[in-house]
């Protein structure tokens, strides 16, 4: 158990919208996003002493830049003592936030600025992303030389998790659809339009059984939060959002050594982060479930204890992951819908489930929400990483 | 556009015996000889005990597939050529797991635990690659 239950709170956040933007510099997906995240927090700029920039992919030039204090500079931030990018891939939300908070409940910062860009969607081609993403986290000795990439990837996680559970196809599809409902009503998404599981059905088949309808795209964005003291908090505008409960469990680099890959270390993670907060999955409000593809999104929320194995496909068939269902699920529609950004994927879910419990998420707001559960994983699913989110500290 | 060529493996120093077998058509793994445990992908110490005291011995080239995709669009550049392809986690007898790709077979016919084989394809002068093919009654002997 670590010492940051109840310690410190995301105290502001900010996002820009997921899109294709040639026209937009990529340092504005960062500034933007930071500069909304401090004045959401009600504090001075100069009150930021730590800025953590998470890692951009889609150049090396523009990485180097927010590793050497671009942000920093842009922002004019007087009384910054570091700059330091910490980065874990897809699960730099919940790594960044743990480092953040132990800097913070350790005193070395009081106020820390984390922040996520990326130019995905204009900054490389449609091929170069598939070819980015065939030798980004995959292993150059032992999977790339047989033509690995992500959808062959996501689908061996499919094939095996519906041959396990039974699993069909148009209960993957109705992830997406579930996704897309609360992207609908998500401003800063891209895929806004309804989507139908026949239309999921008829897109294009990538790697067996995944669909393209059934796979995530790459877009430009960005999205930041600071956190701060708890008792700092209680002083700011904001509904303070404590981190409650977090865990992990790192299980592989090469995808292939994964002895369970329909399943992962959720459950082990998850068991401690909701230990730790004494909550469980009935006390949740919202479940930020990391999707990138659907069986991932079902994985995680059966291996969380949303419900037992291998139902998580009726589930989000009836609809009880929906705007208003019974357990709204990946609330800003996710890479799926949202768009996928990098590593910015789950800092988005991380920023949702503090605007949620912030109720400030708009047409998306669920009633009441008190407490949030956040899942976030890197390279292919390397990590099982779950932080509980509360107004509250149980 | 000129299709890049297939990606040959990086080769960690340590790991040259399994691509210089592969080249002879064998297919070696490490095991421990502290505490029994076949290895693969080769390590520089044993992940289970972290001993030192490895041997290279040859595999069995007998597994079940542990999961399977065929690759029918959105390939890597340099495997667009190559679709459909199989892409399969195998299961060796040895009780480890590597990646590889299923060939001579009806790819609609393939299921996940179904039992194969090790076959060697030559990817360049420099490198075999171990393959895996469905156990038929044939090639049971």
């Amino acid at each position: 158990m670590s010492k940051l239950k109840g310690k410190v709170a995301i105290v502001g956040i900010g996002e820009v919208p997921t899109g294709r933007f040639p026209e937009t510099a990529a340092i504005y997906h960062a500034i933007e996003s930071a500069k909304q995240a401090i004045r959401d927090a009600g504090i001075n700029k100069d009150e930021i002493d730590f800025c953590m920039p998470t890692a951009s992919l889609f150049s090396p030039q523009f990485n180097t830049e927010l590793v050497t204090c671009r942000v920093v500079e842009e922002l004019g931030l007087k009384n910054c003592k570091k700059n330091c990018q910490v980065f874990s891939g897809g699960s730099s939300s919940s790594c960044g936030l743990q480092m953040a908070g132990s800097l913070i409940t350790s005193g070395v910062a009081q106020t820390v600025l984390f922040v996520h860009s990326d130019r995905l969607g204009t900054g490389v081609t449609a091929q170069g992303g598939i070819d980015l993403f065939s030798t980004a986290g995959i292993s150059a000795e032992w999977e790339v030389p047989f033509g690995q990439h992500y959808s062959s990837i996501a689908a061996l996680s499919t094939t095996r998790y519906k041959y396990e559970t039974g699993c069909t196809d148009e209960q993957l599809a109705s992830v997406c659809v579930s996704n897309r409902k609360w992207a609908e009503i998500n401003p800063n998404a891209f895929f806004r339009k309804p989507l139908t599981i026949e239309e999921v059905m008829a897109s294009k088949m990538l790697s067996t059984p995944l669909r393209a309808k059934m796979s995530n795209m790459l877009f430009d964005g960005g999205s930041a939060f600071v956190l701060a003291s708890a008792e700092r908090a209680r002083d700011l505008p904001n509904t303070p959002v404590y981190i409650l409960g977090e865990s992990g469990v790192v299980s592989h680099f090469v995808f292939s050594q994964e002895p369970d890959v329909s399943r992962f270390g959720w459950a082990k993670s998850a068991k401690a982060a909701f230990g730790e907060a004494n909550l469980t999955p009935r006390d949740m409000d919202v479940a930020e479930i990391y999707d990138s593809y659907p069986v991932y999104q079902m994985i995680g929320f059966e291996e969380l204890g949303f419900c037992e194995r291998g139902e998580a496909g009726e589930i989000f068939m009836r609809g009880d992951t929906w705007p208003g269902g019974r357990i709204p699920c990946t609330t800003d529609g996710g890479m799926l819908s949202k768009g996928h950004i990098g590593a910015g994927g789950a800092v988005s879910l991380l920023v949702e489930a503090a605007r949620q419990l912030m109720g400030k998420a708009g047409e998306r707001q669920v009633k009441d929400a008190r407490f949030a559960v956040e899942t976030a994983t890197g390279g292919t699913y390397m990590d099982a990483q779950v932080t509980v989110l509360g107004t509250e500290i149980p | 556009m000129d299709t890049p060529k297939k990606p040959v493996p990086i080769v960690n120093p340590w790991a040259r015996p399994f691509w210089d077998a592969a080249k002879e058509k064998r297919l070696v793994i490490q095991r421990c000889k502290d505490c029994d445990r076949y290895i693969f992908y080769p390590r520089i110490a044993c992940p289970n005990c972290f001993s030192d005291n490895m041997e290279w011995v040859e595999a069995s080239g007998k597994g079940t597939i542990y999961s399977f995709t065929v690759v029918q669009n959105n390939a890597p550049s340099a495997f667009i050529g190559e679709m459909p392809y199989v892409v399969a986690i195998i299961k060796l007898e040895e009780g480890v797991q590597m990646l590889s790709n299923v060939v001579e077979c009806d790819p609609d016919n393939l299921h996940c635990d179904m039992p194969v084989e090790v076959t060697f394809e030559r990817l360049t002068d420099d490198f075999t690659l171990p393959k895996f093919r469905p156990v038929t009654i044939s090639s049971k002997r």
